[in-house]
């Protein structure tokens, strides 16, 4: 398998009132294709910061991170600007959207930006379509964003996310604000990309969720505390029990 | 906890707090100055008038025959309550040296008398009396010093016959009676000593002004003039009508100010319901924790009344030296603004501040409406079905940046509507200006000065004198002006204008009025606006002012005093013209009228026989200046402006209109871009997030302003006319001109290149202030609330 995203000894450090704070410390895992990795850890132990920094949103303070075989660190800001938009999506706990366009423009708006694939703007709005039935949310595509639910929401910023293709799936809680249904269907849809090839890396604090992943990455205090690979044939409900039993031993 | 929130507040939302807060102090600063001034402007000519002492009627002569026989006539007059005599020496441009040349060239008598018997207040540029002048000094008024380059201090020299007289340039005057731009005749005042020492050499040049109360000016006017020749006379009503370029300029002023109001208010208004629409996640977590309704709207209202106070003073101290600066500007030969200045200015800046408070009043209503879950929605109840945006991205053919960019103004109406409205105010400011003084520069108020258009027009001040003192009659002056032109190796036609001055009767009224005749055109050739041209000697045309004030209509019988005769005139046709402010009457060229009766020469009107073009004039003009020893020879357009006299000032104040807009244009977007900024935050961040660069965030943010400044130009130029009649219109038909008039509208000026200096300013200062996005990190959407 390719592998797509290479952490190498990452270390990112804060200074807060002159006081330095090392929220990674030398982190380093990969990433195959095609993969779904979830990234789980207590509040404030760097899972978010490791997210945007691989993505490179956010810059590393030392380490390496190839993603596709490129370095990020010696990218400049319109270089990962430029990865971002072709080959990486994003879907975030709070379901920002740009207020003043519909949902399906919104989805649309990175593939009308992207000089990824050649298309016209009614092929792009006939693919944002697409995808919006295969999530689901076809029936809301015209709509303001204020007139739709939470869980729509987050399936039309996956849809989003998804609408350029990307070799990478980030997800930042993606279920943290949403109920239980409208959770189980983010996730849903999330595995349902991974199936299809997509490689998925989230950031959860729910057990459920982590366990449709195919690995865990147990992070403390800036480092990795534990890599658990999850036997995606055995039920739902045996995945989360281990899972659970694994956290605990991690001391979650 | 109440003044700890409202602490935290201030210190947590520093920028939209500051970017408030100058809102408040540019709203404060411009109320502040305007309405000082707007009560300083319409209180205006009566008010400057008063302080100078001015009288119901007055007579200007120029011998001291004539002098006399006024002075009878007044003595003998039943209407006249009292009169003042004052004796004053009257010279023309030559008498004026430095280093041995002609100081500069000026058509209307200079009045020389002594600073400590006029009969009236004259004022220095600190709107001073001027009480004494001291020995070897000299206060010059109307417009003498600056078109001479004279600064105070500098020395000249006044010549007359062999005796040279020394003088120290003072300072400037404000001359109530001669110092409007219509009058001008320049007033040298000087200590009595260097008066007394001129006038037995000056024995010819003696004249004097007749300073008189009556109740019946217009009878007394007439009465006076008997058997005398009169440079100038009119009611205190005519000097009043005479300030009408000041005051033109002056209601620009109003305008202006009025704008600048209605632009500060606007802005404030929606700054601050635009910063209280911010709080809506405030207001939820404050009702969620139980803070009553009240206590959280005293909470804002007590930071708005804070703001506000703050702001309103240091706008009061601002707005000052602005609104001096912009009644100078305005009215430099008046003495405008009163003594309640100061009070009138805190006043407008309490207004100011109780305005905030009921704008704050206003847009906290809406919190008791607020609930808890409105934390969680940030204000939006979600029941809102009005779409926002109106244009697909799906179905544009536009880019995504500028697709992006044109959606924000159309799902914001409200805000870039604004935004669109005060910058067309801004635009339409200065395009009013422009185009009013585009039409006092050019030939096309010629025909409202009743005035036919000619190639050149010459200023010969002594051929002028010459057929006003009768020593030569006009068709010799205008023989030896075509000579001087022939012998500058042109053949030209030459005409001039000739007043006389005549009372004019019909019925039981009558109206003394210059009287215009030009032997070498035909009354054809002028515009009119009813009847027909006079065609025989016995037929006249009278300006519609006349006609009305005599009661009397086109083909009516009037009856002219001329000679001690009464002669009577049919009026064929009635015009309209700015000359004698209005009032006028024109014989037909044949008429035989006595040359001695000639009180005012125009200048020389040319046209060249070999019909050149505008660029072989203007190169004429330049010979013809060295062929005639002066700078008074204009093309048609410099004539007109010179006749106006008010065409620079009015460019003046248009440039410094076009400055304050500039600044007004780039604070406006600045701030307005600084609080979307603000505002915006998690959609940059998104944007970011997704793999916009920041470049293509910053094109957006300066192309939304781009758009509202091309929708603006749009507006302005469609508002442009109708507006520069509508304002335009009723101060012109003041000086006469009551039928309308058409404007000279400067197309690339007024609808290509204010508007640019617009957009110019307003794109860079927010691309200058969108570079602040960049702070704005793709990571930062983890941090936005």
């Amino acid at each position: 398998m390719n592998t797509v995203l290479d952490v190498k000894d990452l270390c990112k450090t804060y200074i807060v009132n002159k006081r330095q704070n090392n929220v990674l410390r030398n982190v380093s895992f990969s990433v195959d294709e095609g993969e779904m990795i979830a990234v789980m850890g207590p509040s404030g132990s760097g899972k978010s910061t490791l997210l945007y920094t691989v993505s490179g949103m956010d810059a590393m303070t030392a380490g390496k991170v190839e993603f596709c075989g490129s370095d990020i660190s010696k990218m400049s800001q319109n270089e990962l600007s430029q990865l971002r938009l072709d080959d990486m999506g994003f879907v975030f706990q709070q379901m920002y959207m740009m207020k003043n366009l519909s949902v399906l423009d919104n989805i649309i708006l990175p593939a009308c930006k992207s000089k990824k694939v050649s298309e016209s703007r009614s092929q792009t709005a006939d693919r944002g379509r697409s995808l919006m039935r295969k999530l689901g949310i076809s029936e809301v595509a015209d709509n303001d964003i204020n007139e739709v639910s939470g869980g729509q929401l987050q399936r039309a910023a996956i849809c989003r996310a998804m609408i350029n293709e990307p070799r990478m799936l980030f997800a930042d809680e993606p279920t943290g604000a949403l109920n239980r249904s409208s959770s189980e269907e983010v996730m849903d849809e999330l595995c349902r990309l991974n199936d299809d090839g997509t490689t998925v890396m989230l950031v959860t604090h729910d057990a459920r969720v982590a366990a449709k992943c195919t690995r865990v990455l147990f992070i403390v205090d800036g480092n990795i505390k534990g890599e658990y690979n999850i036997d995606r044939n055995k039920s739902p409900r045996d995945r989360e029990r281990d899972l659970n039993n694994w956290l605990l031993e991690m001391g979650w | 906890m109440f003044l700890r929130i409202l602490k935290n507040d201030l210190r947590r939302k520093k920028t939209m707090n500051i970017i408030l807060l100058l809102f408040v102090i540019l709203s404060s600063m411009f109320a502040s100055s305007s309405v000082s001034n707007i009560s300083a402007v319409m209180r205006g000519t009566d008010s400057y008038f008063d302080k100078a002492g001015m009288s119901d009627a007055f007579i200007l002569t120029l011998s001291e025959t004539d002098c006399d026989t006024v002075s009878k006539n007044l003595d003998n007059c039943k209407g006249v309550d009292s009169y003042q005599r004052e004796d004053v020496l009257m010279l023309m441009s030559d008498n004026f040296r430095q280093d041995g040349n002609k100081l500069v060239d000026f058509t209307n008598a200079a009045l020389v008398q002594c600073g400590a018997d006029t009969k009236m207040n004259i004022f220095d540029d600190s709107n001073e009396k001027i009480k004494n002048v001291r020995e070897g000094e000299c206060y010059i008024s109307g417009t003498f010093a600056e078109r001479a380059d004279l600064e105070v201090g500098e020395r000249f020299d006044i010549k007359v016959g062999d005796n040279t007289w020394t003088f120290t340039f003072a300072g400037h005057a404000k001359d109530a009676l001669f110092g409007s731009e219509f009058i001008n005749n320049p007033r040298f005042l000087l200590s009595s000593a260097d008066y007394e020492k001129m006038v037995p050499e000056c024995q010819d040049s003696r004249g004097a002004v007749f300073y008189i109360e009556t109740d019946d000016a217009d009878t007394v006017l007439a009465e006076a003039a008997e058997g005398a020749k009169i440079q100038f006379s009119g009611p205190r009503s005519m000097i009043k009508t005479s300030y009408i370029m000041n005051m033109i300029v002056a209601a620009l002023l109003l305008v202006v100010s009025v704008g600048l109001i209605v632009v500060s208010f606007i802005v404030l208004r929606f700054t601050i319901g635009f910063t209280i629409a911010e709080e809506f996640r405030e207001i939820g977590v404050m009702k969620a924790i139980g803070l009553k309704t009240r206590s959280i709207r005293g909470l804002y209202l007590v930071k708005y009344t804070g703001i506000a106070v703050l702001g309103a003073v240091l706008g009061f101290f601002a707005g000052i030296p602005f609104g001096r600066m912009l009644l100078d500007s305005a009215a430099s030969s008046m003495v405008l603004g009163g003594d309640n200045t100061v009070l009138i200015s805190a006043l407008s800046s309490a207004a100011v501040v109780a305005a905030i408070i009921a704008f704050s009043w206003r847009s906290t209503k809406k919190i008791k409406k607020l609930s808890p879950v409105d934390a969680v929605r940030s204000g939006q109840t979600g029941e809102r079905f009005k779409k926002r945006g109106i244009l697909k991205l799906g179905s544009s053919r536009l880019g995504t940046t500028s697709f992006m960019a044109l959606n924000d103004v159309f799902s914001a109406k409200k805000q870039f509507g604004i935004i669109c409205a005060v910058f067309t105010v801004c635009i339409l400011l200065v395009t009013v200006l422009a185009n009013t003084a585009n039409f006092l520069s050019s030939e096309k108020m010629l025909p409202f000065m009743a005035l036919t258009e000619s190639d050149v027009y010459i200023n010969d001040t002594s051929e002028c004198m010459d057929i006003i003192g009768a020593v030569k009659t006009p068709d010799e002056a205008i023989e030896e002006v075509e000579q001087k032109i022939r012998d500058a190796g042109y053949d030209a036609d030459v005409s001039v204008e000739l007043w006389y001055k005549y009372t004019v009767a019909f019925g039981d009224k009558s109206v003394s009025v210059p009287m215009i005749q030009n032997r070498r055109t035909k009354t054809e050739d002028y515009s009119y606006e009813q009847g027909t041209a006079p065609q025989y000697t016995n037929e006249i045309a009278l300006s519609l002012p006349v006609l009305e004030k005599l009661g009397a209509k086109v083909g009516d019988t009037v009856t002219l005093a001329i000679g001690g005769e009464d002669k009577e005139f049919i009026v064929t046709a009635s015009y309209q013209s700015m000359n004698n402010l209005g009032e006028s009457g024109r014989f037909h060229q044949d008429y035989e009228t006595d040359d001695r009766g000639i009180s005012t020469a125009f200048a020389f009107q040319a046209d060249f026989k070999d019909d050149p073009d505008a660029e072989e004039i203007d190169n004429r003009v330049e010979k013809l200046k060295d062929a005639f020893e002066t700078d008074n020879v204009f093309n048609s357009a410099d004539y007109a402006k010179d006749c106006s006299g008010a065409a620079d000032t009015i460019s003046a104040v248009k440039y410094l209109v076009l400055v304050i807009d500039i600044i007004l244009a780039a604070m406006i977007a600045v701030l307005m871009e600084r609080s979307f900024i603000s505002k915006e935050k998690s959609e940059i961040a998104l944007l970011k997030a997704m793999g916009f660069k920041s470049r293509s965030v910053i094109f957006q943010h300066t192309l939304r302003f781009v758009f509202v400044c091309i929708a603006a130009a749009v507006f302005a130029a469609v508002l442009c006319i109708p507006l520069t009649k509508l304002t335009m219109d009723p101060i012109f038909s003041i000086m006469g001109l009551v039928s309308g008039i058409e404007f000279k509208i400067d197309a690339a000026e007024v609808f290509f290149i204010c508007p640019m200096i617009m957009l110019g300013v307003t794109a860079l200062a927010v691309f200058l202030t969108s570079l602040y996005t960049a702070s704005v990190k793709a990571s930062d959407t983890a941090d936005i609330e």
